[in-house]
């Protein structure tokens, strides 16, 4: 397979080319939230706190999943409060969401109009583990493993499931 | 001689942590078969990368994915088997030794502080600690011989949220019954993502009965084994196109384990689907004489 790399953060550009079904494999700095602490970033990014808080999310990644001794895994991103807040987080900066499971067309025409696109990983969590570098609370600590997380990662694989108004559901 | 009691306690553990980390020989021979069958090559890839998954998981003794499950023991107790104690202390074994099993694996930190509503709504947090997450109810069950069989299942929440029990009106048509449980499928499986799947399903009088059902028949499923209606079922779901991580192709289901139980005098029966994930059925038997 063809596999496309990408580092954050990405920029528009770097996404032109990429098509539904392309393998990718994704590098940097990224952040990890799911239901708990989604909603939670997005009162942050409203009231203008991210910054003081050190966190950066232009051109970044979002994976949905919990990060514990037990490891990290996609959860599914088809939770009301994931896909239902991807429109908010992609304009605050995010370029990638990184999931699993089929989103909604009314998502595929959102991510679409705010140029970012939906990428599943496999539920590799010890293969994950092995590629995860660094990982550290960025906020929300009392939230544990749902907390939101920032993590350092060397080629995480994936597949582009939607880009540019495309699917591969 | 007799079983004692911390003989279960680490019976439970090993089994929790084996069942956990390990892919049994019939779940690597049917993911390699899956690999020979699938033609989409981004769908094999995903198969070849649980695999090799599964592989680390084994040799790091580590979890084979984050979200580590419920633990649903199982105590079988022999005819003739002999052990210290009470119904009651094995009982309790079983629970200290899944409470073992979830520091040793380490299970994912997922147990709710709170009662009632507010564990809930999960106000007051988590605990770190694993091994606060309790185990589902200890399922008893007599057998013959002289052993004593401790299994752990894990249940993982994904598949959770792509469950069904229902009635089912029958028509007294047996097939009636398993092609509700393909449709019932076929509705779920595209938002599982962690395929391909492995429908568990239970055929019973109750919810609780068909439920129960579902659950022995991962316990007692083996890939290796299949029956027609089985094959037929697996066949069905994977005739959907949805294939391995949602990518398409031809494996959406790895096998199907089904479980008939009992019937009434009745023209409704009650049904359980559960879309298990492509880890699942994570599971062990520790068996003790």
């Amino acid at each position: 397979m063809n596999t496309k790399q990408l580092t954050t953060p990405i920029s528009f550009a770097d996404l032109e080319n990429l098509k539904a079904g392309d393998p990718v494999e994704i590098s940097g700095t990224i952040y990890v939230g799911r239901d708990a602490v989604i909603p939670q970033v997005l009162q942050a990014v409203r009231e203008g706190r991210l910054k003081e808080m050190g966190i950066d999310l232009e051109g970044g990644v979002i994976f949905h999943s919990a990060v514990s001794k037990a490891g990290l895994g996609p959860t599914s991103s088809n939770k009301v409060e994931i896909e239902g807040n991807m429109a908010e987080l992609s304009d605050a900066g995010i370029r990638l969401h990184l999931g699993k499971g089929a989103l909604s067309d009314k998502t595929v025409q959102i991510l679409k109009e705010k140029r970012s696109i939906f990428v599943v990983i496999p539920p590799i969590s010890a293969y994950l583990t092995k590629k995860t570098l660094k990982r550290e609370v960025a906020a929300f600590e009392k939230e544990g493993m749902e907390a939101f997380w920032r993590l350092e990662v060397d080629r995480y694989p994936g597949i582009v499931a939607i880009a540019h108004g495309e699917t591969i559901f | 001689m007799s079983i004692s009691v911390n003989d279960i306690r680490k019976a439970a553990s090993q089994a929790l942590v084996i069942g956990s980390s390990t892919f049994r020989p019939d779940q690597i021979r049917a993911y390699e078969r899956a690999i020979e069958k699938e033609t989409d090559e981004k769908s094999r890839w995903v198969l070849e990368k649980t695999l090799e998954n599964a592989a680390i998981s084994e040799k790091d003794v580590s979890p084979l994915c984050d979200d580590t499950g419920i633990p649903h023991p199982f105590l079988e107790i022999g005819k003739d088997a002999r052990y210290e104690g009470s119904v009651y202390d094995l009982l309790k074994a079983v629970e200290e030794g899944v409470a073992d099993g979830l520091r040793e694996l380490p299970g994912r930190p997922m147990a709710v502080k709170g009662e009632g509503l507010e564990r809930m709504a999960q106000i007051h947090g988590l605990y770190e600690d694993s091994g606060k997450l309790l185990a589902a109810p200890v399922n008893i069950r007599k057998i013959d011989g002289s052993e004593i069989r401790v299994t752990v299942l894990m249940q993982g929440g994904g598949p959770e949220i792509r469950s069904k029990t229902y009635h089912v009106f029958h028509k007294h048509k047996e097939m009636q019954l398993i092609d509700t449980a393909v449709e019932w499928a076929n509705e779920m499986v595209a938002k599982l993502g962690c395929t391909p799947c492995v429908p568990a399903i239970g055929i019973g009088r109750t919810h609780y009965e068909a439920s129960s059902m579902m659950i022995e028949a991962q316990k007692e499923g083996n890939f290796d084994i299949q029956s027609d209606i089985e094959n037929y079922i697996t066949d069905k779901i994977n005739k959907s196109d949805v294939g391995p991580l949602g990518l398409g192709g031809d494996v959406t289901a790895l096998g199907t384990f089904l479980k008939i139980g009992e019937a009434r005098g009745s023209g409704v029966r009650i049904l359980c689907v559960r879309l298990s994930c492509c880890f699942e059925p994570r599971k062990h038997t520790v068996v003790l004489r």
